[in-house]
C-alpha cells in the first residue's frame, strides 16, 4: 500500500520533468508541476518505512539532479520545491542524508535556485537544527553571494541561526546540564558566519547587503549585551524571549559571557566609528547605522548616552557628499531622538532636556512636546494600573520573589550549573531566614569536591534554594571581576544600568561579607588583591567539597531530614574566575569594586554570605569546622526548626580540600558561611584546565548524588546535628588562613539607640548630599539606601520629621514622592516577609506614611496633588490612615484655617476619598463610609461637595452603588421615621392622624377633604423633633441620587404620607430642584406617577406642577395622568397643572369636578385651561369658559349652585380676560340656548353691572328673552325682572314688549316703574305703536293725549336703537 | 523585481486611496493604510467632522453621507472620493492596527506626521525578520487637487523604486534625482521587519 502511495509523485515528477523539456514556455511548465504538487505532497506524508525511505532518497536525488542541470529554469525550481517538501516529510536523519546533495547547489549559476536554496535551508535546517550542519556552511557562503538578493537572504537566515543556536546551548546547558558536541560545533560555524558578516558589513559591497549586515550587528549587540533591566523578562519562558546574555548567569561551558559582551561592546564601537564616517558613507547605511543604533539604546539602556552624545554631535556636512541624502540622514536622527523621547527608563528621562534642546534645533519643537504629552500620559496610566496592582495585594514583595524563584526554576532547573547554586544558594538561605539565623555546622566531605545541593533541595523548597537575582548578580559581577581588564568595561556598563533597588540590595548584600572580626593585614599585603591573592591559594589544597544541606525553616522535624545534599558538580571550566590570570591584574584591586562586589568565595572557609546586620550583631563568632577528607561521605546536618525556633536554618560546610589541583572543582563557592573570621575573597586562581575531567567528574557526581540522597536519613542526620552545635567553629582554622593579613577598623557593636542614632545622621547625611548632586541615578541609590536605613532604625516619626522638609521641598519634582513611595514599598516588603515580628517593621510603616501625610497637610496648599498620590500609590493603607483622612474630609480643624482653606482641605480630602476607591479595593469599603458620612455632614459645605461626589462619580460605579443606595436609603427613612418613634411614644394625635389617613386613601373621591386631613395631619406633627435643616441633611444625598436613577423617587412617594411635617418641606423644597434637573428623564417618573402610594397626593400634584411648569407636558405625562385620574385617584387637582395642554373635548367633562374645587384651585385650574398651550393654545376661550361654567347643572354630588355661582364671579372677577365683548359673546350665544342657563340671568345682571355699556346690548337679550317668553321660566323671570327694573329707562321698549298680564305684574311688583313707563309710552311716537290694551295697562287710555306729543321721535329712536342693537 | 507597497496617509480616504489607486492601477502590489486614531471626513463646518472608525466600509459613508447632505458632500468632492475608493477596497485600515498584512518593501508617507507614526510603529514591532523597508515621505496637502498631483508622484517614484533589485543602492540618487526634478522635498529611512 505503501508503494502505491509513494508511486503517484514518482509518476507525477517524471511526468512533469519528462514534459517541460519539451514546453517551449516556462510558466506553463512551473504551474503543470505546481497542479502535481498536492498529490505529491499528500502522498509523501506517509513516507514513512525505510522502503519508502530509500524511494524517497532516490526521488530527492533524481530531483536535485534536474535542479542543478536542467536547462531550463523554471524545471529546476519546481524541482526544488519538491525536493523541500520531501525533506520536510522525512525522517530529519534520513533528511540529513541527502543535504550534502542539496549544499552542491550553491555554486549553481542561477541567482534563483540559489535564492531557493537559501529558502530551503531555512525551512529544512531550522527544524533539523542537529543535522544543519552541512547546511551552514552552504550559507556561509552564500553570505557573500555576488548577487545581493542572495545574500541578504543568506544573512537574514542565518541570523535566525544564529540566535536559535544560541538559545539551543543555554536551553540545553540549563536543562541537562551540558552541551550537546553538535551545538557546539555548529557554534564554531556561527562564529565564522558573524565574522563573515561583520566583514561584509565594513568592506565595500552592496549597500543592500551591508545594511543587513548591520542589523546583525545589532542583533549581535542586543544579545550579548545584559538585559537585567527587566529580568522578569528573561527567565519568563512563556514568552519566548530572544536569547540574552544574561541567560549565561551562571556560566557555559561553551559561551564566555564576558567575552562575548566585549564584544558587544567593541561592535557598538564600530558602528558608533561608522558615524563619525558618515561623510563616507552612502546615505542609506549612515540611516541604517542610525537606525540600528537606536534600537540598540532603547533597549539596552546602558549604550544610550554614549550614543545620545554622538547623535548631537553629530554635525557633518553632508550635503556635497555625493550619494548621501542629507536631509533623510539627518531626519533619521530626528526619528532616534523622537524614539528616545517616547522612552521610560531612567537614562532616556533624565536627558529628557538634551533631547528636547537637539529636537528644537531641528525645528521638531512641536512634535517633541506632542510626544512628551503622549509619554507622560501614558505613564500616569501605568501608574495608576500599577497602583491597582498593588493595591490588590498586600503580599506582593513575597510574590515577587516567589515569582523570580519560580521562573528562576525553570530555567534552571536541576541538572544546571553548580557554580550558581553553589556559590549563590546559601546566601539565598541566609538571606531568606535571616531574622533567625543561627549557624549550626555540619562537616562533611565530599571526594567528589562538588557541592551544591541546591539542584536537588530546589524541587523540595522552591522557595528557599533558589538563588536570588541579587545573588546571582553578585555571582555575575564576581566573574565579570574575574576577566579582569577585558570584564572591568562590561562589568562598568552593568552597574551603571542595574536598577538602583538592585544595586542598593547588592551593595547591602555585599556589605554582609565584610569580615566582623577583619583580618589583619599586613601593611605590604594591604590592597584587596592581596587578599585575593592570598587568600585563592589556601583553598588549592582541598580537591573536596562539601555538600551543603539547606533547611526549610517551616519543615517539621521529620521532614526537614529529608533535605538530602545532591552533588550536582556541573562546572564550567572555562568560565572558572580562578583560570584567568588576569585576576591577579593590580587592577583589579580597584578597592571601590572589589571587595564589596565580590561573593566571599573562598574554598576551604566559611564565608558569611548574608548575614542580617543584627543577626551579625548578636552572634557569636564562629567558624565552621573542617573536617578533613572523610572519603566522599556526606554528613548533612540537620536543624529541626520546629523544635528550634530560634536557630534559623542555615548549615554550614565546611570542606577539607586537597591540594589536588587536577580534581579541579570548577565552581568557586562558599561552603558555608559564617559571621566573624571571614573576608569577602576573590575567587582562587585555578591553573587546572582539563575540560574532559571536569565532565567526567560533573557525570560522576550526578551518578553519586542519588546515592547521596538514600544515604543521609533523618535518624542519621539528628545526631549529626547534636554533635555539632551552633557555636561549633573552628577558630583556629581561620586565623590560620587570613594571618597575613592586616588589620582593618575593627567591627563595632552598637546599641539600639546608638544605631539608630548612627543611622539618623547617615540619613542627613545622604540628603544633604542630595540637594548638591542631582544625578538621576545618584538619587536612585540614594533613595534606595534611604529606604534600607530607615527599614532598619526603627524610629519612625524622627525619620519622617528629619525627611518632612526634604520631601515637602522636593516633592513637586516628584522625586521626593518617589524617595517616600521607594521607603514605603521598602517597608511594606520588610512587614511582609517579616512574618514573626511584623509589627515593628509595619509600625514603622505607619508612622511613616502618617507624618508624611500630616506633613503634606501641613505644609502643601490644599489643592497639591501630593496626599493624593501618596495615599494612592502607597503599598496599603493602615486604619490610621484612614482615620486621618476622615479627620480630613469630615472635621472642621481649627478656627485659624480660615474658612475657605477649610473646604478647600474638605475638597482635597474627598478627592482622596474618590481616587482610593477606584484605585484601591481593599480600602473601597472605608473610603465610601468616609464619603458616605459627608454626605451627612452637619457642615452644609461639606455635605454639598460629598453629596456631589458621591452622585456624579461613585454612585457610577456598579460596585458600589447599592451601597450608596442603601445608605442615602436608609438616611432617608431615619428622617421619615424619627418622628413616628417620638409621636408615637408622646403623643394621641398622631393615632388620630393615621387612622385619618387610611379613612381619607380609602375613600379617594373625596379629594376635599383627604386634603385637609393631611393638612390636619401635618400640623399635629408640628411638634417636631427633627429641625428643619436636620431633615435637609439626611434627605440631601437621597434626593441627589434620585438625579441619576428617578425610580429611586418612589420611596419618597410611598413615605411621604407618613414623613413628619419638616421632612415634608425638605422634600417640597428639593423637589423642585430635582425635577428641573431631571428635564426630559422624568419619563422615569411616570411609573411613579401612574400609581402613586396613597398619601402621596399632594407630592404627585406638585410634581405635576413643576413639571408643567416651564414645558408644555408631553403626551405620555397626558396620558398617564389621565388615567390615573380615569382609574384610580379620582381627584380631579392632579390634572390641573395638564389642563392648559388638553383640547376642548377633554376638558369639558370635567368642568363639573373642577368647579367643585376650591375657589383657589378653580382658580389655578382656570388660569390653566385659559392659557393653554404654546402649541394648541387655550383649551377654551373664556367666552367659552363662560358658557362651560353655566352648562353645569347643580347637583347634589357635584357642585353645588353655590360654586358654580363662585366660579362665575371668578370670571367677572378677571376683568382683562372677561372683557365687554366676552360677556357679550357669551351672552349671545347663551341666550339661544334651550334650555336657558339656570345662573342667565344672574350673569346678564352681573354683566351690566360690571359694563354699563352693554346696556343697549343686554336689551336686546332681554329682548329675546321677552320673545322666548321668559315669564314661562319661573327660576329665570324674577331676574330678568331685576334686571328690566336696574336698567330702567333703556329697559322699557322691552317692557312694552310684554304681554299685558306679565305687565301688569311688574306694574304691580315694582310700583316705582309706572310713572316713569307711563310716562315713557305717553310720547306720542311711541304712543302711536302701543296698542290700546298696553296703554290701559299704564292707565293711558283716557284721554291724556297732550303728553305723546311731547317728544315722540325720542321714544321711536330710542325703541328702535335697541332693536337694532 | 516584485516588491510590495503601502501608501499611507492619516485617514487612509484621499491622499493615500489615491496613491493606491493609481499604483494599482499600474499594476503594482500595493495596499494602503492610515495612522490617525479615527477616520475624519469633513462635515458641515470645521468643528464638525464626520468621524469614522477604521474599518467601516466606504461604502457605508457614502451611503450616510449622501443621505445627510448630498448637495454638500457632493460640492466638496467627498462623495466622488468615497465612491472611488469603494471601488478600490472595501474600508480604510490602520495602518498600527494591521501588522498582520505581511512585509512591505516600501511604505509611502504623505505627511510628517504620518511618516513619525509609522516608523514608530515598525520600531516597536518585534524587529526579527531580517528584513529591509524602505519608508519615504512625500509631502501632500490634505485636499484633493494636491492628493491627484501626489499620487502621481508617489506611482513615479515607485516605478522608479521597481525598476531595482534592490533600491539600498539606489536610494540616495533616486531621491535626490526625484527631489531635484519634482522640486519638492522627500525624505527617506530605513527599517526592519
Amino acid at each position: 500500500v505503501l508503494l502505491l502511495c509513494a508511486a503517484p509523485p514518482l509518476v507525477c515528477r517524471r511526468d512533469s520533468s519528462s514534459s517541460s523539456p519539451t514546453l517551449k514556455n516556462p510558466k506553463r511548465t512551473a504551474s503543470g508541476t505546481l497542479t502535481i504538487s498536492p498529490p505529491f505532497r499528500n502522498s509523501s506524508i506517509r513516507i514513512s518505512n525505510s522502503v519508502m525511505a530509500t524511494a524517497a532518497r532516490a526521488q530527492a536525488l533524481s530531483l536535485l539532479a534536474a535542479a542543478n542541470n536542467h536547462g531550463d529554469l523554471a524545471v529546476k525550481l519546481s524541482s526544488l520545491r519538491q525536493v523541500k517538501e520531501l525533506l520536510l516529510s522525512l525522517e530529519p536523519s534520513l533528511s540529513a542524508e541527502i543535504f550534502p546533495y542539496l549544499a552542491e547547489l550553491h555554486s549553481s549559476p542561477e541567482t534563483l535556485v540559489r535564492k531557493s536554496l537559501v529558502e530551503i535551508i531555512e525551512e529544512v535546517g531550522l527544524r533539523m537544527l542537529d543535522h544543519s550542519y552541512v547546511l551552514l556552511t552552504v550559507l556561509l557562503v552564500l553570505a557573500k553571494d555576488e548577487d545581493p538578493v542572495v545574500a541578504k537572504n543568506a544573512i537574514s537566515v542565518g541570523t535566525a541561526f544564529y540566535c536559535t543556536i544560541l538559545e539551543e546551548m543555554a536551553m540545553q546547558f540549563h536543562h541537562r546540564g551540558k552541551v550537546y558536541r553538535w551545538v557546539g560545533e555548529l557554534w564554531t560555524w556561527m562564529v565564522k558566519f558573524k565574522d563573515a558578516v561583520f566583514s561584509t558589513a565594513l568592506e565595500p559591497g552592496c549597500v543592500g547587503v551591508k545594511v543587513l549586515a548591520l542589523k546583525f550587528m545589532e542583533t549581535f549587540i542586543l544579545l550579548f549585551t545584559p538585559d537585567a533591566s527587566d529580568p522578569e523578562k528573561i527567565f519568563n519562558e512563556g514568552s519566548r524571549k530572544m536569547f540574552n546574555i544574561s541567560w549565561l548567569v551562571g556560566g557555559h561551558p561553551i559561551l564566555n559571557s564576558a567575552m562575548l559582551m566585549s564584544e558587544a561592546n567593541r561592535t557598538f564601537g564600530i558602528l558608533l566609528d561608522l558615524i563619525h564616517s558618515a561623510g563616507r558613507l552612502p546615505g542609506a547605511l549612515t540611516i541604517t547605522v542610525v537606525s540600528c543604533l537606536a534600537v540598540v539604546a532603547r533597549k539596552r539602556p546602558v549604550h544610550y548616552n554614549s550614543f545620545l552624545s554622538v547623535l548631537l554631535d553629530f554635525h557633518p556636512n553632508l550635503e556635497s557628499v555625493k550619494g548621501c541624502h542629507a536631509a533623510s540622514v539627518q531626519y533619521s536622527i530626528r526619528t532616534a531622538l523622537l524614539g528616545f523621547l517616547r522612552c521610560t527608563s531612567s537614562p532616556m528621562i533624565e536627558s529628557r532636556d538634551k533631547l528636547l534642546r537637539a529636537l528644537r534645533a531641528m525645528n521638531a519643537a512641536d512634535v517633541a512636546d506632542q510626544v512628551l504629552r503622549q509619554v507622560d500620559k501614558l505613564i500616569r496610566n501605568n501608574e495608576r494600573a500599577a497602583r491597582e496592582n498593588w493595591s490588590g495585594k498586600n503580599n506582593q514583595a513575597i510574590n515577587h520573589q516567589n515569582s523570580w524563584d519560580l521562573s528562576k526554576k525553570r530555567i534552571m532547573p536541576q541538572g544546571e550549573d553548580d557554580t550558581v547554586n553553589g556559590e549563590v544558594a546559601p546566601k539565598r538561605l541566609r538571606h531568606n531566614n535571616n531574622m533567625h539565623l543561627t549557624p549550626k555546622g555540619q562537616i562533611s566531605d565530599s571526594p567528589h569536591g562538588t557541592v551544591s545541593i541546591n539542584g536537588i533541595s530546589s524541587g523540595n523548597h522552591p522557595s528557599d534554594s533558589e538563588p536570588t537575582p541579587v545573588e546571582q548578580m553578585v555571582s555575575m559581577i564576581g566573574a565579570l571581576l574575574a576577566e579582569g581588564d577585558r570584564g572591568a568595561s562590561s562589568l562598568e556598563i552593568l552597574i551603571s544600568k542595574l536598577h538602583p533597588d538592585m544595586l542598593a540590595d547588592i551593595v547591602i548584600t555585599s556589605m554582609k561579607h565584610l569580615p566582623s572580626n577583619p583580618p589583619t593585614l599586613t601593611t605590604s599585603l594591604a590592597t584587596p588583591a592581596d587578599i585575593v591573592v592570598s587568600s585563592s591559594i589556601n583553598p588549592m589544597r582541598s580537591p573536596t567539597r562539601q555538600p551543603q544541606l539547606p533547611f526549610d525553616s517551616t519543615l517539621p522535624f521529620g521532614s526537614s531530614l529529608s533535605d538530602v545534599p545532591s552533588l550536582n558538580a556541573v562546572v564550567d571550566p572555562r568560565r572558572d574566575p580562578r583560570r584567568d590570570p588576569r585576576r591577579m591584574d593590580p587592577r583589579r584591586s580597584n578597592p571601590s569594586v572589589g571587595p564589596t562586589s565580590l561573593p566571599g568565595d573562598e574554598g576551604k572557609e566559611t564565608v558569611p554570605v548574608q548575614m542580617d546586620i543584627s543577626t551579625v550583631a548578636s552572634k557569636p563568632p564562629s567558624v565552621p569546622d573542617v573536617t578533613a577528607g572523610t572519603g566522599g561521605s556526606v554528613h548533612p546536618t540537620t536543624v529541626d526548626h520546629s523544635q528550634n525556633k530560634v536557630m534559623g536554618s542555615s548549615i554550614i560546610r565546611r570542606i577539607d580540600q586537597p591540594d589536588c589541583r587536577e580534581d579541579l572543582l570548577p565552581i568557586p563557592k562558599e561552603y558555608g558561611y559564617l559571621s566573624k573570621g571571614k573576608s569577602p575573597l576573590d575567587v582562587p586562581l585555578s591553573p587546572c584546565r582539563d575540560d574532559e575531567g571536569i565532565r567526567n567528574t560533573k557525570l560522576d557526581l550526578d551518578l553519586v548524588s542519588v546515592p547521596d540522597f538514600n544515604q543521609h536519613s533523618p535518624s542519621e542526620a539528628g545526631p549529626d546535628f547534636e554533635l555539632h552545635p551552633p557555636v561549633d567553629s573552628n577558630i583556629t582554622a581561620a586565623e590560620e588562613s587570613y594571618r597575613e593579613l592586616a588589620p582593618v577598623p575593627s567591627y563595632v557593636e552598637l546599641t539600639t539607640e546608638q544605631s539608630n542614632t548612627v543611622g539618623k545622621l547617615a540619613l542627613q547625611r545622604i540628603i544633604e548630599s542630595n540637594r548638591h548632586v542631582c544625578g538621576f541615578d545618584c538619587n536612585k541609590i540614594r533613595m534606595a539606601l534611604i529606604a534600607r536605613l530607615i527599614a532598619q532604625i526603627d524610629a519612625g516619626n524622627d525619620v519622617a520629621a528629619i525627611l518632612r522638609a526634604h520631601i515637602s521641598v522636593d516633592h513637586r519634582e516628584f522625586k521626593g514622592h518617589e524617595l517616600v513611595l521607594h521607603v514605603l514599598y521598602h517597608l511594606d516588603s520588610m512587614a511582609n516577609l517579616d512574618t514573626d515580628e511584623s509589627s515593628s517593621y509595619a509600625t514603622v510603616y505607619e508612622n511613616f506614611l502618617i507624618a508624611v501625610a500630616r506633613s503634606f497637610l501641613d505644609t502643601l496648599p490644599p489643592f497639591d496633588k501630593s496626599f493624593s498620590r501618596l495615599f494612592g500609590e502607597a503599598p496599603h493603607l493602615p486604619d490610621s490612615a484612614i482615620k486621618l483622612l476622615n479627620e480630613l474630609c469630615s472635621t472642621r480643624p481649627d478656627p485659624v484655617g480660615g474658612e475657605a482653606c477649610d473646604s478647600e482641605r474638605v475638597t482635597q480630602g474627598l478627592g482622596v476619598v474618590w481616587s482610593l476607591i477606584l484605585v484601591r479595593p481593599n480600602e473601597r469599603k472605608a473610603c465610601l463610609a468616609i464619603a458616605l458620612n459627608c454626605s451627612v455632614h452637619y457642615e452644609e459645605d461639606i455635605r454639598a461637595k460629598a453629596i456631589r461626589l458621591v452622585t456624579n462619580k461613585l454612585y457610577h460605579l456598579t460596585y458600589i452603588s447599592e451601597h450608596v443606595e442603601q445608605f442615602a436609603t436608609d438616611r432617608l427613612l431615619t428622617a421619615v421615621n424619627s418622628e413616628t418613634d417620638f409621636s408615637q411614644t408622646a403623643e394621641g394625635t398622631n393615632i388620630e392622624a393615621k387612622s385619618q389617613i387610611t379613612s381619607t386613601s380609602d375613600s379617594p373621591r373625596s379629594g376635599n377633604s383627604d386634603i385637609h386631613s393631611q393638612q390636619d395631619l401635618q400640623t399635629s406633627r408640628d411638634v417636631s423633633v427633627l429641625s428643619f435643616s436636620e431633615a435637609q441633611r439626611l434627605i440631601s444625598l437621597f434626593f441627589a441620587l434620585c438625579k441619576k436613577k428617578p425610580s429611586l423617587l418612589r420611596l419618597v412617594f410611598e413615605v411621604y404620607g407618613k414623613a413628619p411635617k419638616t421632612v415634608i418641606q425638605a422634600f417640597h423644597r428639593h423637589m423642585p430642584i430635582l425635577i428641573r434637573e431631571l428635564g426630559s428623564s422624568y419619563i422615569e417618573l411616570l411609573p411613579i406617577i401612574s400609581d402613586p402610594p396613597k398619601g402621596s397626593e399632594n407630592l404627585l400634584t406638585l410634581v405635576l406642577q413643576i413639571l408643567t411648569q416651564e414645558l408644555a407636558p408631553s403626551l405620555d405625562l397626558i396620558a398617564t395622568v389621565k388615567h390615573l385620574y380615569e382609574t384610580k385617584l379620582k381627584d380631579v387637582s392632579i390634572l390641573i397643572p395638564l389642563l392648559s395642554s388638553l383640547t376642548k373635548d377633554e376638558v369639558l367633562p370635567i368642568f363639573p369636578p373642577l368647579l367643585n374645587l376650591p375657589p383657589d384651585k378653580f382658580q389655578l385650574a382656570l388660569a390653566h385651561i385659559l392659557q393653554g398651550s404654546a402649541h394648541t393654545g387655550p383649551a377654551l376661550t373664556p367666552a367659552e369658559v363662560l358658557i362651560a361654567i353655566h352648562e353645569v347643572v347643580p347637583d347634589k354630588d357635584g357642585p353645588t349652585l353655590k360654586k358654580i355661582t363662585d366660579a362665575c364671579s371668578a370670571c367677572f372677577e378677571q376683568r382683562t380676560v372677561f372683557t365687554q365683548q366676552v360677556l357679550a359673546k357669551a351672552l349671545g350665544q347663551m341666550v339661544d340656548r334651550t334650555p336657558l342657563p339656570l345662573l342667565f340671568m344672574r350673569t346678564v345682571i352681573q354683566a351690566i353691572d360690571a359694563f354699563p355699556t352693554l346696556v343697549d346690548f343686554v336689551m336686546g337679550i332681554l329682548s329675546k328673552l321677552v320673545s322666548r317668553q321668559i315669564w314661562r321660566l319661573p327660576k329665570l323671570w324674577p331676574g330678568f325682572l331685576k334686571c328690566v327694573s336696574q336698567t330702567q329707562p333703556h329697559s322699557f321698549p322691552v317692557l312694552l314688549e310684554l304681554p299685558m298680564p306679565q305687565l301688569e305684574s311688574i306694574m304691580k311688583k315694582f310700583p316705582d316703574l309706572r310713572p316713569s313707563l307711563t310716562a315713557y309710552a305717553n310720547q306720542p311716537t311711541i304712543r302711536a305703536s302701543l296698542p290700546n290694551s298696553a296703554l290701559s295697562v299704564l292707565g293711558l287710555d283716557s284721554g291724556q293725549d297732550s303728553r305723546p306729543q311731547m317728544h315722540p321721535s325720542d321714544a321711536a329712536s330710542s325703541v328702535h336703537g335697541a332693536a337694532l342693537t | 523585481m516584485r516588491f510590495r507597497y503601502a501608501m499611507v496617509c492619516s485617514s487612509n480616504q484621499n491622499r493615500s486611496m489615491e496613491a493606491h489607486f493609481l499604483l494599482k492601477r499600474q499594476g503594482l502590489d500595493v495596499a494602503s493604510y492610515g495612522t490617525g486614531s479615527h477616520v475624519k471626513l469633513p462635515g458641515p463646518s470645521a468643528r464638525e467632522p464626520n468621524v469614522y472608525d477604521f474599518g467601516t466600509p466606504y461604502k457605508q459613508m457614502f451611503d450616510e453621507l449622501r443621505r445627510k447632505d448630498p448637495e454638500l458632500y457632493k460640492r466638496n468632492g467627498i462623495l466622488q472620493m468615497l465612491k472611488r475608493n469603494l471601488n478600490v477596497k472595501l474600508a480604510p485600515q490602520r495602518w498600527q492596527d494591521n501588522a498582520g498584512d505581511g512585509v512591505f518593501d516600501v511604505v509611502m508617507t504623505f505627511e510628517e506626521k504620518v511618516f513619525d507614526s509609522v516608523l514608530e510603529d515598525l520600531n516597536n514591532r518585534e524587529q526579527s525578520l531580517m528584513k529591509t523597508i524602505l519608508v519615504m515621505n512625500l509631502e501632500v496637502k490634505d485636499n484633493h487637487e494636491e492628493a491627484a498631483i501626489g499620487g502621481r508622484l508617489a506611482s513615479e517614484l515607485c516605478q522608479e523604486i521597481e525598476g531595482n533589485e534592490t533600491w539600498e543602492d539606489t536610494i540616495d540618487d533616486i531621491v535626490a534625482g526625484f527631489e531635484k526634478q519634482q522640486r519638492r522635498k522627500l525624505v527617506y529611512s530605513i527599517s526592519f521587519y
